[in-house]
């Protein structure tokens, strides 16, 4: 302390300049390190890469551009598409769409996956959040790979500034500023939109144009959250999902069933449900102990061994976590194999109430499995 | 787990600011690296499984926290900007003439009706800011003409404001509650205006009526300086119209305009300015907007490195938890006093962090009700130092050079309004009843 204080002034200003820089050269790397996308290797059922901007051409060369797997049976049926990565702080959203590009077989109709539905969430973190960067896993020869972990929002360098309070089109609801960068909170999204709306258009376009049957929304909530461990429905799904419901409980699976709210706009299960005719829309949540307000330390440990010791207090205070936490966690293979379960039980639930358009598909890990064998048998080695 | 590691940030920050006289936002940002160095946040990216994780040093999460804040920060500079504009091209002393000479002698409307004029940016923005250096900065000058101290007057401004960001139509903290609950932001008129309107009369009273009895408007009135109006006639006025348009257009006509941000409609505000009235030096009014801005910008820094280490280590968490915690006797104090006092960080955090835990542990009461009440403690963050926006910006524009001094006056109606929360909250059930009949 002496020391400094024996520098004069304007010395002192300048040695905090240099700091500054350096700190601000070195984290600028950091950022510009969560650009870099982690390499998807997909299945041999594969059928076709495609882009989203095919659908809006404007996104074509934007971080909302993102790579559209898509898988086909050799039957006709139904076409169903799922959507990873809608916010990208909630990874086993993510990696369920990682493992369905990875082990996907369809023998019967079409799956169509986007597993980085927000691409430009995964390129920032959300300040104050302290959430790590990437997750390291082990693949099936034991070498790792890795992968982000992104923001809620779209990266304030593709949208920005931010309103003080967003206005959702067409209903007018008003929302929080933030809420003009979730890309859950955009559908059904504008052509002229905001980045964010037009990456909600191009997916509403995709699924009119191309016919769809289901749509199905991959996320991650905070154990505090009301609607957990859940399958959330708009109103023209409810039977399939209340009969997907049944089939997770019938094997040991504890689901819940929310229909969407009739007022809350936005989202994708009532605002695709709303505007795609004849589409089926659904929405998965998990419970993602490193995401809520009542979370300790946040790390790729607590994401990946899903224990945390405030929840596992919290566990004391009557009806506050709304799943229950023990000292074995809510680990991230669980989270993936839950909605890797609820999309079978969905698949099969589409086959009874819209037999002319069923969709049969293969290759995926049940939850038993991963809980047997972990998520590294299912995700392709690195080259 | 323990709070101990954000005692001692806490003990760390108070000895580098107190003893040691360091500028607040650096004292703030080194006690977040020490505090986080402390708890294991590596100096340097660590490995994981043989590969390099970016992002994994404390260096990432200080410069990721301290940008938290950009958008409030280029609120505040284009404010100062205007502000400085409306003090040179005279519009800022036509309006102070115009207030003296119309409400002057009629000390209680005059009290209220300004309290009411310095919410209205609150009101429309949900943001205290954007009173306080508007309409704030605008009903500053009468009520110090009208013998106010500049203490008294100060925490005028920032109760306004604050109560301004409870007023609806807009209300960001209970609008951050609602998103993270998935709750639709409707019917919260009634609620809004039972917990706001009631607190604005008696607070503006509260702080100005008895020395406005004893001011004298004719003195006032003959010290401020009529030229300008004289001198440039209704169009002085332009300026203010504009913001007045554009702040509110988009909330009158939501369909087919869409809000600007505030940092382009106060910049829009300025350069009408320019061309209004007085002749603006506009370089030396940029850089004392600057200038003023400039430490509290380092404050908002400082407490935005601050608060993601503590998220990162748990001790928000940790903190959140011991809130939640605390007996059933003990549990309504810690809502009135912990959210007000994480504001210390920050007002809309304080609503996010700790708005949607308690509004989910106090479901079983109308939870409408309940989370405007959340919002209203929410926003008395706004008052509470290190950043204490509210206090820290009416101490500028009343010319306050220490804004504790502000903050000690406000004590007695935050007080007030703290208390009020908690009645609206516990008597949510029966003023269900009473006013809507369910």
């Amino acid at each position: 302390m002496k020391i400094l204080l024996a520098i004069p002034p304007r010395g002192r200003a300048w040695l905090l300049l240099i700091g500054v820089a350096l700190l601000a050269a070195g984290a600028g790397r950091d950022f510009l390190a969560q650009r870099q996308a982690e390499v998807l290797r997909p299945s041999t059922g594969l059928s076709e890469l495609r882009r989203l901007s095919e659908w809006h051409a404007p996104l074509a060369g934007s971080r909302g551009d993102t790579e559209l797997y898509r898988f086909r049976g050799a039957e006709p049926g139904g076409r169903v598409l799922v959507l990873g990565g809608t916010h990208p702080n909630e990874p086993a959203g993510f990696l369920a769409a990682v493992l369905l590009v990875e082990n996907l077989q369809v023998s019967r109709g079409e799956v169509w996956v986007l597993p980085r539905a927000n691409a430009s969430a995964f390129t920032a973190t959300d300040p104050q959040e302290g959430t790590p960067q990437r997750l390291v896993l082990p693949t099936a020869d034991g070498r790792p790979r890795w992968f982000r972990v992104g923001g809620r929002a779209t990266n304030p360098l593709d949208q920005w500034p931010d309103p003080e309070i967003t206005v959702h089109r067409p209903s007018l609801q008003a929302l929080s500023g933030i809420e003009t960068r979730n890309l859950n909170r955009s559908y059904p999204g504008r052509a002229d939109g905001s980045f964010t709306e037009q990456v909600a258009f191009a997916i509403r376009s995709l699924l009119e144009r191309e016919h769809f049957d289901l749509v199905v929304d991959f996320h991650e909530a905070a154990i505090e959250y009301p609607v957990v461990n859940a399958i959330v429905a708009h109103e023209r799904a409810g039977e399939l999902a209340a009969m997907a419901v049944l089939g997770l409980e019938m094997n040991g699976v504890d689901i819940a069933l929310e229909p969407s709210p009739l007022n809350l706009h936005g989202l994708s299960h009532r605002e695709l449900g709303d505007h795609v005719p004849g589409l089926r829309a659904v929405l998965y949540e998990s419970a993602n102990p490193g995401q809520g307000r009542l979370r300790g330390r946040t790390d790729a440990a607590q994401i990946l061994a899903g224990r945390d010791p405030c929840y596992l207090a919290a566990q004391s205070i009557p009806g506050m976590n709304k799943v229950p936490v023990d000292s074995t966690g809510l680990p991230l293979w669980l989270r993936v194999g839950r909605h890797l379960d609820a999309l079978r039980e969905t698949l099969l639930a589409l086959e009874l109430v819209d037999p002319d358009h069923p969709v049969s598909a293969a290759g995926l890990p049940s939850l038993e499995d991963l809980r047997a064998r972990g998520l590294s048998p299912w995700l392709s080695p690195t080259p | 787990m323990s709070l101990w590691p954000l005692g001692l940030m806490v003990l760390l920050f108070i000895l580098l600011f107190a003893r040691l006289r360091w500028p607040l936002g650096l004292a703030l940002a080194t006690a977040a690296l020490a505090g986080g160095l402390l708890q294991g946040v590596p100096l340097t990216a660590v490995e994981q499984g043989g590969l390099p994780i970016p992002g994994s040093s404390i260096w990432r999460h200080l410069v990721e926290g301290g940008f938290v804040y950009i958008d409030p920060i280029l609120i505040m500079v284009t404010a100062f900007f205007f502000m400085k504009v409306i003090e040179e091209n005279g519009l800022l002393s036509a309006l102070t003439w115009w207030i003296l000479k119309g409400l002057g002698s009629r000390p209680a409307l005059l009290a209220t009706v300004l309290g009411l004029f310095v919410a209205f940016p609150g009101m429309l923005t949900g943001l205290s800011t954007a009173s306080v250096l508007t309409t704030g900065a605008i009903a500053a000058p009468p009520l110090l003409r009208m013998g106010l101290d500049r203490r008294r007057a100060g925490a005028f401004v920032a109760m306004a404001s604050i109560l301004g960001v409870v007023a609806p139509p807009v209300n960001l903290p209970a609008m951050i509650i609602c998103a993270s609950v998935d709750m639709p932001y409707l019917g919260f008129m009634l609620p809004l205006l039972l917990l706001s309107l009631p607190l604005l009369v008696v607070c503006s009273l509260w702080l100005a009526w008895r020395p406005l009895q004893s001011g004298d408007p004719a003195a006032a009135l003959e010290a401020v300086e009529r030229g300008p109006l004289d001198r440039h006639g209704p169009r002085l006025l332009l300026p203010l119209l504009l913001i007045a348009v554009l702040m509110g257009g988009p909330r009158l006509f939501p369909a087919w305009w869409a809000s600007p941000g505030m940092p382009v409609v106060l910049l829009a505000g300025s350069l009408l300015g320019l061309v209004t009235g007085d002749r603006v030096r506009v370089g030396a009014a940029a850089w004392a907007a600057l200038r003023q801005a400039l430490p509290v910008m380092g404050i908002l820094v400082g407490v935005g490195c601050f608060i993601q280490i503590l998220t990162l280590t748990g001790q928000r968490g940790e903190l959140v938890l011991t809130v939640l915690q605390l007996p059933a006797w003990a549990a309504w104090l810690g809502i009135a006093v912990s959210l007000p006092a994480f504001g210390a960080v920050s007002a809309l955090g304080s609503a996010s962090v700790l708005g949607v835990p308690f509004l989910l542990a106090l479901l079983g009461r109308p939870e409408i009700w309940v989370c405007a009440g959340l919002s209203l403690l929410a926003a008395l963050g706004d008052l509470m130092p290190p950043a204490s926006l509210a206090c820290n910006f009416s101490a500028q524009v009343t010319g306050e050079p220490d804004y504790f001094r502000v903050l000690r006056r406000c004590l007695g109606p935050a007080l007030l309004c703290a208390l009020w929360a908690l009645a609206v909250m516990a008597a949510s059930p029966w003023l269900v009843q009473l006013l809507q009949g369910r």
